[in-house]
């Protein structure tokens, strides 16, 4: 489902995020990716919803290759693919429905089939009731499930979070992993980038470390 | 739907910049239809001008009403001619005298009339530069009837210079302001697009197509490029009504200064956001502060 195979990528001349880095992930996994900052994370996520390309090797995302793909071809590819971030991305001049429905509309949904997603994806992370509250009025982890709410509309095959739990607290962080459990359960991917290595092992299942830009555990 | 939508709320939710590009626009606009005004005006009495330009083709003498008819239509097919109008010794007389009414007497003294009649031919528009008239003087002198042929040269050519230097001076300060305009609206705009990046970003993010991501900020641009375009084509003519009633009268070419304005207003709109989300969105990249 996702290959990534001998991959190396480089941000600044001469300095390299990421080296040699062979992985692949399946349906429905939930993997951990650990490793201190700056270790390259959010640099294996970049290339896995291609916002950046590999200098070597190739990364393969359900059919779609980075040495192949076109820049016309990319949101389709992002339309198969969930992700959050630990500073959310919400449109602050939408309310948390408007911002989950944004994520239909823009490809053209519309209508009752639509509200009933948006709805559904709201009632899965539980903040449906805040539906009609601007994201600046929420608390920092209802602002997160808003976000994986987005992400989940399109039924993605696999969730990447870049460090989602990184700007909220302890409670929360603990409220959003567990919803992340509970989308893997019903077979989505979820691929999550966190520093916590003992939140990680924690949790159990598949781990992989990275430091400075190579795997050192997988 | 979505497009239309999403650049209207984009404009309502956003309104302080909306309201700051709006009336920049207007700003640009407004100085734009100063000078389309300005050059209609300009034109309108270059065209008063040349209407001026005739010749003058003297007889050698009064010839007979036939003879007359004939020699008008000859002259009427020649290249060039617009009209052709028999001024008689007496026409003459009663216009000399009223030029110059101090030399009556002196007209009076010689009893006799000593005005020949002559033909004053009208030339087209495309005729009256210096070289087409003394073209069209030259032909007139085939016809032995014509002793004589007065076109004022001097004052032709210096009509002709200060319209070829007003007509640069107007191109040149058209193309400044022009540019001018699209630089500062560009400008404008883009600052309401970058105030708007987050928007571009999620749409990307969940993967809308280039083409949605600039459609509403394009089609946004061009709706506050018409409203400024119309409200400065609506003070302009408020102007014009307010100068007319206390000063002078002036040409005000309504209908073109509304459309003009409305269009030059959509097209900066369009110019100005099409660039701007275009850039924007080409840099917007998911990169964070961590690697």
């Amino acid at each position: 489902m996702i290959e990534i195979r001998n991959v190396s990528k480089s941000l600044k001349k001469g300095w390299y995020a990421l080296r040699d880095i062979d992985i692949s992930i399946n349906k429905g996994e939930f993997v951990f990716l650990t490793g201190p900052t700056g270790s390259g994370k959010s640099t294996l996520l970049r290339l896995i919803y291609m916002d950046i390309f590999p200098d070597k090797g190739e990364v393969a995302v359900v059919g779609f290759l980075s040495s192949t793909i076109k820049k016309h071809e990319i949101p389709f590819l992002r339309r198969r693919i969930g992700i959050i971030f630990q500073d959310f991305k919400l449109l602050q001049d939408k309310t948390v429905y408007e911002n989950v429905a944004f994520a239909l509309e823009v490809t053209g949904g519309s209508g009752r089939k639509m509200r009933e997603k948006v709805m559904k994806a709201l009632t899965l992370v539980g903040i449906s009731h805040k539906r009609n509250e601007f994201p600046y009025r929420i608390s920092g982890g209802e602002q997160q499930k808003a976000a994986i709410a987005r992400a989940l509309v399109r039924e993605p095959f696999i969730l990447l979070a870049d460090e989602p739990t990184g700007n909220i607290d302890t409670e929360a962080s603990m409220d959003i992993i567990k919803i992340l459990q509970e989308i893997n359960t019903s077979g989505t991917a979820v691929l999550m980038a966190t520093h916590d290595v003992y939140l990680a092992r924690k949790m159990g299942g598949r781990v992989i470390r990275l430091d400075e830009g190579r795997m050192v555990e997988w | 739907m979505f497009i239309i939508r999403e650049a209207l709320i984009g404009l309502y939710r956003n309104g302080i910049m909306t309201l700051i590009a709006i009336s920049i626009m207007f700003f640009s606009l407004f100085l734009f239809g100063l000078f389309l005004v300005g050059t209609f005006n300009l034109f309108g009495i270059i065209k008063v001008a040349r209407e001026k330009v005739e010749i003058n083709a003297f007889l050698r003498e009064a010839l007979q009403d036939g003879a007359r008819d004939e020699l008008i239509r000859k002259i009427e097919t020649m290249v060039g001619v617009k009209s052709v109008e028999y001024v008689s010794k007496e026409q003459a007389l009663e216009e000399f005298k009223r030029e110059i009414p101090n030399a009556t007497s002196l007209i009076e003294a010689l009893k006799t009339n000593p005005l020949p009649p002559s033909f004053k031919i009208k030339l087209k528009d495309a005729f009256t530069s210096p070289d087409k008239v003394e073209e069209v003087a030259s032909k007139l002198n085939i016809f032995s009837e014509i002793e004589t042929v007065e076109y004022g040269e001097t004052w032709i050519e210096r009509l002709d210079q200060v319209v070829r230097v007003l007509f640069v001076f107007d191109v040149l300060l058209g193309i400044v302001i022009s540019f001018a305009s699209v630089f500062v609206v560009s400008n404008t705009i883009r600052l309401t697009v970058l105030a708007r990046r987050q928007t571009i970003e999620v749409m990307k993010l969940v993967g809308a197509t280039e083409r949605t991501v600039q459609a509403p900020f394009i089609l946004a641009g061009m709706i506050e490029g018409g409203i400024a375009g119309a409200i400065s084509a609506g003070l302009l003519y408020l102007i014009y009504r307010l100068i007319t009633i206390f000063f002078v009268k002036y040409y005000f070419p309504t209908i073109p200064i509304f459309i003009g304005m409305f269009v030059f207003g959509l097209i900066l709109g369009f110019i100005g956001s099409k660039a701007s989300v275009k850039s924007t969105s080409m840099e917007v990249s998911f990169a964070t502060s961590y690697i």
